[in-house]
């Protein structure tokens, strides 16, 4: 017998398709340099969820991966390390873009009603 | 600031599990972040709102197992299918052979069969739990070392050529034949040797063995041997051992050699008369009995050991 509804199978299956877009999503953001909980906010503002303890430790793995870099900017009273793109995170970015575009025609020709 | 804020205390339960050249920057961050989206609740009460962010970031180990990028199971997917197969050839093989063999020894060494018996317990659940946490342990090693999961996988990277050879089902269904056909000639010989009195001294026949095993201990042999033979023919008709089966055949070897082997201990094999008129005054040495028991006990193990692999393989 199913003991899951459709609604709670529906959001863990979104929670998979969503997974690997949080990384495109950071690479576009960061052109601009972002301290963590700023990026949270303005991810979430813009649909993509996700929460903290998943976002903080995924900017220092794509930091060490060489995609972002990073500063401590220590104008303000509270000291906050900032993340910006690197030139090989723009690549990798046109990179999953074209991937995406790419994903996003498959998958509609695929769900197109037929009539 | 407080060194003993429910932040302080967070933080260092996050970094001191994360690699030491990263901890104070990781420190300084979290200690940030946790800051500004306290603030950004505008709550009137700060500390219920720290407490609130807190649990939302959630359990200090998996945040630091992000941080540090490692698996937060034990034993991963990659390894668990090999644990598990290894854990229960340990425990359903070589177990009841230790424990077995640790009920032997102290029969031999002139305990009686109750404290024997207790001791075989003993063994089972010391050496069991021993077997349990080391194979453990050094799955666990294997899981967090990167070179070592390497080294077990080689340097390159799987290919068809890797694949063994498919068994050759039919020599080894031959091979059950041959065995079950050995125990059951086995089987009949000893019945034979009892029932027939083959054996002529002074004009009348006696038994080779001890007629008095007949009320006592030859029964759990026989019903041992037909339990080989029932497996054996079992295994030939469905080609391949399964684990069920190689328990049960385990279980019926151990119910053949483990009386034999105290009968041959007692001296209670032969027919008393059969040895005096066979060997004349000279009395089989004792060398010859430990030789027989430890052989029928090796080749015992051996063959549930095997029985076990290829069930597993």
């Amino acid at each position: 017998m199913l003991l899951v509804s459709s609604e709670e199978l529906i959001s863990s299956q979104a929670q998979e398709l969503r997974r690997g877009t949080v990384v495109l999503a950071c690479l576009s953001l960061l052109k601009e340099p972002q301290y963590g909980y700023a990026l949270l906010e303005t991810l979430n503002d813009a649909g993509v969820a996700v929460d903290g303890n998943t976002l903080y430790p995924l900017l220092r793995r794509l930091e060490k991966q060489g995609l972002l870099t990073s500063e401590w900017n220590t104008d303000e009273s509270r000291p906050r390390k900032f993340y910006r793109v690197s030139p090989e995170g723009s690549l990798v970015r046109a990179g999953l873009v074209r991937e995406w575009r790419d994903l996003v025609a498959s998958i509609s020709r695929l769900t197109k009603e037929k009539h | 600031m407080n060194a003993n804020t429910l932040t302080e205390r967070y933080v260092h339960e996050v970094v001191r599990r994360i690699p030491t050249d990263q901890r104070d920057d990781v420190a300084d961050e979290l200690r940030a972040t946790i800051a500004d989206t306290v603030e950004a609740r505008r709550a009137e009460d700060p500390a219920s709102a720290e407490r609130e962010v807190l649990i939302e970031m959630g359990d200090p180990i998996r945040l630091a197992a992000r941080y540090a990028d490692r698996p937060l199971s034990l034993i991963g997917p990659e390894f668990y299918p090999a644990y598990i197969r290894l854990l229960k050839v340990l425990l359903s093989a070589v177990l009841p052979v230790v424990a077995a063999a640790s009920v032997v020894i102290d029969v031999l060494d002139g305990g009686d069969i109750a404290s024997a018996l207790a001791g075989g317990i003993g063994a089972v659940l010391t050496v069991g739990a021993q077997m349990f946490a080391w194979l453990t342990l050094v799955f666990v090693v294997v899981e967090r070392s990167r070179t070592l999961e390497r080294s077990v996988y080689g340097p390159g990277a799987w290919t068809p050529d890797d694949l063994s050879d498919l068994p050759e089902t039919g020599r080894q269904d031959a091979a059950a034949y041959a065995s079950a056909a050995w125990n059951s000639l086995l089987l009949a010989l000893i019945v034979w040797q009892h029932v027939f009195k083959p054996y002529q001294a002074d004009g009348d026949g006696i038994p080779v063995l001890d007629p008095a095993l007949w009320s006592g201990w030859i029964w759990p042999i026989l019903a041992g041997l037909a339990g080989v033979v029932t497996f054996e023919l079992v295994r030939a008709a469905v080609h391949r051992w399964t684990v069920p089966l190689a328990v049960g055949y385990a279980v019926a070897e151990a119910l053949f050699a483990l009386p034999l082997a105290w009968v041959l201990y007692q001296r209670m094999f032969f027919n008393p008369d059969f040895l005096t008129t066979v060997n004349g005054g000279w009395t089989v040495p004792d060398s010859l009995y430990t030789i027989a028991i430890l052989g029928v006990l090796a080749v015992s193990a051996i063959d549930a050991v095997k029985r076990f692999r290829e069930a597993l393989s």
